[in-house]
């Protein structure tokens, strides 16, 4: 059994909730994205895209081709283990090697990995985020990149709703 | 009671006998199966369970291997060269095979399962000695890598051709063949329709499920699915894993990192240890002495089969005598898809103790000698081209 103040506090927070499940459906992933994120074109050189996480501080990064059209993302673990070669054993395999030899970024970079569409909405992208521990998505509409949404845009724009 | 204690000194000794294996430089599967022969010396029996779980195993091994490591674009990449240097060292890896079973009077059926487990190669422990000496990017190892991946392709066909001929217990009538064939491109018709057009919709419609895991099980559930239709069709379970493995591969959803880790985790974790453990345990270390001379030749044999079909590839295709040593060294080494080969051989009764007993021996020592081969090699390449240029 409830206390009668508990039972308000409960529902309260109920209330609290599902208001603010109400204000996050209106808001789209393509609000809140980053429009203009760093890119590497599939054709950059790897020194190239070293020199990009040598000096910028992003986990991911997304691969274009010349037109804009998505193809994948090379991310901070790809880069460690093309610089140290410290890998497990297990990943040996020839496709670790042939990541190794690539002298383009198309051939080092993880190819198909999940997009969402920018009409997404927030409570959507936050869910898939917090159940399949994804920390960030590449905003993909009709194959062209259109930005990106790391974790603390989701966490910044749910945060401002509570008012 | 007693599957707990058999699965758990199992999984204990896999992980202390693959760490000590890593340690001192060599692949964590060596360990494994050491584990397996030291535990059917010492405890254990293979009973069902254990037999049940590391079919399991295999499974997952070929699934992972189709899900996670082939690439359809790495195939178009490679050059001709690497085509017809695979052609080489597989056909003559094969022939070796087949000859030996032959010259010692085996049956058809039972040289071919020898000539197939001869045939494919892992490169796993020699990428990590190319990238050692710096030479992965050297021609004959850029070459090995290609020749992997037809290798693997390859092989995985002859797999499944042989374990098809196993269930019917005979080699195949050119119209057994055909049908063979047939049932095989059907199948990957089939899954190849069902990924375009019905696994890329479920899986959209998964990720929004509530129940716990759901992509993960959807994943597992695939691989069992393609296991299972495989054999429904007259082909063999691994066979089904690889293709849905391979089907899942370009699925985004269904690579999503924290999936593939746990996919990973079950695979290495727990499944393929208890294959190797088992392949370990049905080693019977008396045969090996008993069939002495012919478990001598088909050691080496195996490794003469790659050696020589790797040189005399590569040198086909223009590379100098040390380059070509290089290649031949480099694709010696044989573990899973050998292993699952003899495996399949041995659970349809085709192979007895002594030549399954000899190829796990095989396995052992090529992954044992062709890192020192090739250092040997790399080295007399180095020392011949700074000589040269000098």
């Amino acid at each position: 059994m409830f206390s009668e103040g508990e039972f308000n506090d409960q529902y309260s927070a109920e209330a609290e909730y599902s208001d603010l499940d109400e204000k996050c459906s209106r808001i789209f992933v393509k609000d809140i994205m980053e429009v203009r994120p760093v890119v590497i074109n599939a054709d950059d050189p790897v020194e190239k895209v070293l020199e990009v996480f040598n000096e910028k501080e992003f986990h991911t990064y997304p691969v274009v081709e010349k037109n804009g059209d998505f193809l994948g993302i090379i991310d901070q673990n790809i880069i460690l283990q093309l610089l140290t070669h410290r890998v497990s054993r297990l990943d040996h395999t020839h496709l670790m090697a042939v990541k190794s030899l690539s002298e383009f970024a198309r051939g080092i970079m993880i190819p198909h990995p999940v997009t969402i569409p920018p009409e997404m909405d927030l409570c959507e992208v936050a869910e898939i985020m917090i159940k399949h521990k994804v920390d960030r998505f590449c905003v993909v509409d009709k194959d062209k990149l259109v930005g990106i949404i790391c974790k603390p845009d989701v966490i910044k724009a749910i945060y401002s709703l509570r008012g | 009671m007693e599957f707990l204690f058999q699965i758990l000194i199992i999984l204990l000794s896999a992980r202390l006998l693959s760490e000590i294996s890593e340690r001192v430089g060599m692949p964590g599967i060596l360990g494994e199966i050491l584990a397996g022969i030291l535990l059917g010396i010492a405890v254990l029996e293979n009973t069902d369970t254990i037999s049940s779980v590391a079919q399991l195993g295999v499974i997952f091994l070929l699934f992972i291997a189709g899900y996670k490591e082939v690439h359809i674009e790495d195939l178009k990449a490679s050059s001709k060269k690497a085509i017809i240097a695979t052609i080489f060292q597989i056909l003559i890896a094969f022939i070796a095979g087949f000859g030996l079973g032959y010259y010692f009077g085996l049956g058809n059926l039972e040289s071919l399962v020898l000539a197939v487990a001869f045939s494919p190669t892992s490169i796993g422990v020699t990428v990590k000695t190319l990238l050692d000496m710096d030479y992965l990017s050297s021609k004959p190892g850029s070459m090995m890598l290609s020749s992997a991946i037809f290798d693997d392709i390859i092989s995985i066909f002859l797999v499944s051709i042989v374990s098809t001929m196993a269930q019917y217990n005979s080699i195949f009538s050119p119209m057994q063949f055909l049908t063979m064939i047939g049932k095989l491109m059907v199948f990957v018709g089939v899954m190849y329709f069902l990924a375009r057009y019905v696994l890329s919709r479920l899986f959209g419609h998964v990720r929004k499920m509530h129940a716990r895991e759901s992509i993960f099980a959807t994943v597992i559930l695939v691989a069992l699915f393609s296991a299972y239709f495989a054999e429904a069709m007259g082909l063999h379970a691994v066979i089904g894993a690889f293709v849905g493995g391979v089907m899942l591969s370009n699925i985004p959803v269904a690579k999503i990192e924290d999936v593939q880790s746990k996919v990973s985790g079950l695979a290495y974790g727990m499944l393929t240890p208890v294959f190797f453990v088992y392949i370990g345990m049905s080693v019977d270390p008396m045969s090996l002495g008993a069939a002495g001379i012919f478990t001598v030749l088909i050691v080496i044999l195996g490794l003469l089969g790659k050696l020589v079909g790797g040189f005399a590839g590569a040198k086909t295709v223009g590379f100098n005598f040390y380059e070509s040593l290089i290649f031949g060294a480099g694709i010696m080494p044989r573990a899973e898809v050998t292993l699952v080969t003899i495996s399949i051989g041995r659970e349809m009764g085709i192979i007895g103790e002594e030549i399954f007993s000899a190829v796990v021996l095989l396995s052992a020592v090529s992954i044992f000698v062709a890192p020192m081969l090739l250092k040997f090699a790399i080295q007399k390449d180095k020392e011949n081209k700074s000589s040269a240029s000098g």
